[in-house]
């Protein structure tokens, strides 16, 4: 089978929820769900269920969605060695068959869809349409994966110069074993990513989910072993950051990949480029971070269109995706409108549980979360004007008002700082080339807005741009795989794009072989 | 097919009368007009209509023209969308090189906004209602209704639907108060059924709630129906014609249930007359249909409802969000698909008189004929049922029509330019659409084949 054997790759189309029969079948899908789920440190066949971690419903926190095993140190190393030795046949495995077990993974996912997208609302509360479109990217990735790993190692390899009496010849092998330490943000969709990214190439993983959602985490491993991943060539490894940080130093690990927060990936990365006494390889570090995302509103500007944009791009999931916008940098002239029609338009906003429908803010995360968007809440109270929706916030459960801060000191940390939760600044400048200056001064560079109908602003904002990331006139979440190479530059990660060409040459060392093909002066 | 269709048992025959009443109507067109885009003499439009670059950058141009902060703002956008036009004509290129000085930059910016003005003008009657009112009166003189819409910036908050609410409560009462004034007009005025409102409003429920949620439509029901409720009582009071808009199929479920929920409240089992919109683009709308008829049933009124008919003005929104999403596209793809089901649904709607009554929204000859040859095999008499045009598009259609002794209704935007932009987008794309009934009948296309029969694709 080669990649021109299958189907070209399409993305997994989202449920058209406009549709009632549509939003039936996911209600259907949270009538099934049974929890709480047992998620076991799993290496190989051996589990081992435990109850030491508890993953809620941060609407209801009472409510347990997953007991789970944490991994203490021990554990994290035998599961490397166990994926250590699981490596040599992995890699071994004809591209193709790894190919075809993600591909049977994905087939499993799309037959459990609605009961995935379920527990992604309750462990995450990720309300409907983006649970959806969480189990959507999970099976993208797998999908998108698959072929491009045929695409890398299938064949005969990139095309070297070749002269007469000498073949040349490069490959691309599986590192090795590689750590996945994943986030709760998209907690089916980017673990997968990371995962299928792995073993599509070659190498086997120890993945640990997120504390948050270590039971999203579990549906991650038993697709891909229900897939035909062997045993041992994918571990499971929930726990805290102990676990983590037990992973990421284990000099056996040849690769992290990592999405999360900019303190653990530093930190990741400090660890990773410490090189430990009877190493046998540099650890690379493939690392998503935070973002401080700023869109650019110009003076020609739809409002009517950018409105809508900037309340998705900073409401959706109550700002908890890396992707999301923090920032407005409007043009004066239009800063009055916009901030008129921008608070008026979170004041109608619905601050509600996952599972509604009608939501458009969900809880964060957990109590944690709450506690931060509060502090930078009461700090953009006092040192600008704040407005808020109008509708209730539920008591029980991590709910925080939607909130845009104007009139801010230009050196605000809220202008500097991530928050990852549904607060939203808005400054004006005098031109887009000030807007461009004020991005250009972050250190952090992922996604980025821009609204502007003219041509040749659009191209200079374009050249000036830092970010991974540039949505003209749209919002700026919602990066699909194939479509949108995802990835932020500068301390917002290594530049890798996930769902891009390029991304596997992250998981593989490249080996070049040179046959001398002369013997006694002849070619042979 | 339906078990409707009456084309099994009289195929000939419809045909025939079908041909004979397309051309009589033809030969009613004002002659000087006989071709609308022609007679128009927008060269602007006939060249964007052959060359796609051209016609992008002249969308994006109208489209940026209220956002624009001076002449030399305009002139930059306007070589700026140029710019990306591949194959300029000459006079492209003139107008590239005026942009290169400040006084050129000046004269272009003042000449881009003027032409979009003027085609503008072509589609708005006026500012407000009270400056659309010379144009009403005119038209009922031609013995031509109206149904007055008001264009308006997207709703996103509460305090915008409020806004649009009150401008809606005031076009009411400003049109019961002028058509009050106006001459008797028997044909527009009554029915088989009963009399019918002379002031004619058309509202969208999306300017009347920013929670349209696709796939929450409860939330945009429950936000706007106060407001509807309102406009519906104050309509009853006033005895005019409210009529919902139908948009795009994101908010077709809300709109729908919204407006079939608030008539079947008691308070209005007495009236106003009021009207929904079928959009005979979508593969279902047969099911939206049954949904509607079954309604109408269940809820008796004093003044049935009226079901408009229309093509349906978002194809290209509709293709390119299912493209998008991978779903499958929702409306035909193919005109002639639509043409057939447009007919389909005609007769069926003609059917299921007197519990609804009947307008055919269409600038398409053969449509329109279809309708009126089916409607007089049904034995239905002139006025029996309502064709509807589009103010600037229709206008010779409609006085055709008029003329003919039909009943006759043009919809006609009412506001200003910022306001208006997105409906004078897609009333110049569907201008320019290469498979526009529109495009065809100005492009000299014979009239016996623009009378044909659909030849809608098996199914």
């Amino acid at each position: 089978m080669s990649a021109a054997a299958l189907p070209p790759f399409r993305n997994e189309p989202v449920l058209e929820l406009r549709r009632a029969t549509e939003r039936a079948t996911l209600a259907v899908g949270l009538g099934e769900l049974r929890l709480p789920l047992r998620v076991p440190v799993w290496i190989g066949d051996e589990r081992r269920d435990g109850e030491e971690l508890v993953s809620t419903d941060p609407g209801r926190p009472e409510r347990i969605v997953a007991l789970a095993a944490s991994a203490t140190p021990e554990e994290a190393g035998a599961a490397v060695a166990a994926a250590r030795a699981a490596f040599g046949a992995w890699a071994a495995t004809p591209v193709h068959e790894r190919a075809a077990a993600l591909l049977r993974a994905a087939a499993w996912m799309r037959e459990r869809r609605a009961g995935l997208a379920a527990l992604a609302v309750r462990e995450c509360a990720k309300p409907w349409p983006e649970a959806d479109a969480d189990v959507c990217e999970a099976i993208d990735f797998l999908e998108f994966y698959a072929r491009a790993a045929i695409e890398l190692q299938g064949g005969d390899g990139p095309q070297l110069l070749q002269v007469p009496g000498e073949r040349n010849e490069l490959r691309y092998a599986p590192r090795g074993v590689c750590a996945v330490i994943a986030p709760w943000n998209f907690p089916l969709a980017i673990p997968m990513g990371m995962t299928a990214a792995a073993l599509a190439t070659g190498n086997t993983v120890v993945l640990k989910p997120a504390e948050q959602a270590p039971g999203c985490g579990l549906r991650v491993v038993e697709a891909l072993r229900a897939g035909g991943v062997p045993a041992g060539a994918i571990a499971l490894l929930p726990g805290g950051g102990e676990a983590g940080a037990a992973l990421a130093g284990h000099p056996d690990v040849a690769t992290i990949a990592f999405t999360g927060s900019g303190a653990v990936g530093l930190e990741l990365l400090r660890t990773a480029a410490e090189v430990s006494d009877g190493a046998r390889q540099l650890t690379r570090v493939v690392a998503e971070m935070g973002g401080k995302n700023c869109i650019v509103v110009d003076s020609d500007a739809d409002l009517d269109e950018a409105i809508p944009a900037i309340i998705e791009s900073a409401f959706n999931y109550a700002g908890q995706k890396c992707s999301a916008a923090a920032r407005v940098l409007v043009h004066e002239s239009l800063h009055d409108a916009l901030v008129e029609r921008l608070t008026g338009a979170v004041a109608g906003l619905q601050v509600g549980p996952a599972d509604d429908f009608g939501t458009d803010v969900p809880p964060v995360v957990e109590q944690d979360a709450q506690e931060r968007v509060r502090r930078y809440t009461e700090l953009a109270a006092r040192t600008g004007d704040i407005s808020t929706g109008m509708s209730d916030v539920p008591d029980e459960g991590w709910y925080v008002a939607p909130i845009v801060a104007t009139g801010l000191p230009p050196e605000s940390p809220l202008l500097r700082e991530e928050i990852f939760g549904p607060l939203l600044t808005v400054e004006p400048v005098r031109d887009v080339d000030e807007a461009c200056d004020r991005i250009d001064a972050l250190p952090v560079a992922l996604t980025g807005g821009l609204f502007c109908r003219n041509p040749r602003t659009v191209a200079h904002v374009i050249a000036r741009s830092p970010v991974g990331n540039l949505y003209v006139n749209r919002s700026t979440t919602g990066a699909m795989v194939g479509r949108q190479p995802f990835g932020g530059n500068r301390l917002s990660g290594t530049g890798t794009k996930a769902g891009g060409p390029d991304y596997l040459l992250h998981f593989v060392e490249p080996r070049v072989v040179t046959e001398n093909t002369i013997r006694h002066g002849l070619v042979v | 097919m339906t078990a409707s269709d009456g084309s099994a048992h009289a195929p000939a025959t419809l045909e025939a009368e079908i041909g004979r009443v397309g051309r009589a109507l033809h030969d009613a067109f004002p002659s000087h007009r006989g071709r609308p885009l022609k007679a128009l003499d927008d060269r602007a439009m006939n060249l964007a209509a052959q060359d796609d670059e051209l016609r992008a950058a002249l969308f994006r141009f109208v489209d940026v023209v209220p956002a624009c902060r001076s002449l030399d703002d305009l002139a930059a956008h306007l070589t700026g969308f140029l710019d990306e036009v591949g194959d300029q004509p000459p006079s492209l290129r003139a107008a590239m090189r005026m942009g290169d000085t400040r006084a050129g930059r000046a004269a272009l910016g003042a000449a881009g906004a003027a032409g979009v003005r003027h085609m503008a003008h072509r589609f708005i009657v006026g500012e407000h209602p009270k400056a659309a009112l010379p144009t009403l009166r005119k038209l009922w003189k031609d013995g031509i209704a109206a149904s007055v819409d008001l264009l308006g910036e997207a709703t996103v908050t509460a305090a915008e639907a409020d806004r649009y609410a009150a401008r809606c409560a005031d076009a009411l009462a400003t049109l019961a108060g002028a058509y009050d004034r106006l001459k008797e007009d028997p044909v527009l005025e009554r029915d088989a059924i009963g009399p019918l409102p002379r002031a004619n409003l058309s509202v969208k429920v999306s300017a009347l709630t920013p929670l349209l949620r696709p796939e929450a439509p409860e939330r945009g029901q429950r936000d706007a129906a106060p407001r509807l409720r309102a406009l519906l009582r104050q309509a009853h009071e006033l005895g005019a014609h409210l009529h919902i808009d139908m948009e795009s199929l994101d908010s077709r479920e809300a709109v729908l249930e919204l407006v079939l929920d608030l008539l079947a409240e008691p308070e209005f089992a007495d009236g106003p007359s009021a009207g929904v919109v079928l959009q005979a683009y979508l593969r279902d709308s047969h099911d939206t249909l049954d949904t509607i008829l079954d309604r109408a049933r269940s809820t008796p009124r004093a003044q049935p409802l009226v079901v408009r008919l229309v093509k349906g003005a978002y194809w290209d929104h509709e293709v390119v969000e299912a493209r998008q999403h991978g779903w499958s596209v929702p409306v035909f793809e193919r005109k002639a698909d639509c043409d057939a089901n447009f007919e389909a649904l005609t007769t069926r709607l003609l059917e299921a008189r007197p519990l609804v009554r009947v307008a055919i929204a269409s600038h398409n000859l053969r449509s329109v004929a279809h309708a009126i040859a089916r409607d007089r095999m049904m034995g239905g008499a002139a006025g029996d049922v309502e064709f509807q045009v589009l103010r600037g598009l229709g206008d010779d259609l409609g006085h055709a029509l008029a003329d003919s002794g039909l009943r006759v209704r043009a919809y006609c935007p009412v506001g200003d330019l910022v306001a208006g932009m997105a409906y004078l987008v897609r009333r110049l794309l569907e201008n320019t659409a290469n498979d526009s009934f529109l495009a065809d009948q100005a492009h000299g296309v014979p009239l016996e084949q623009l009378l044909a029969a659909p030849a809608a694709t098996a199914s």
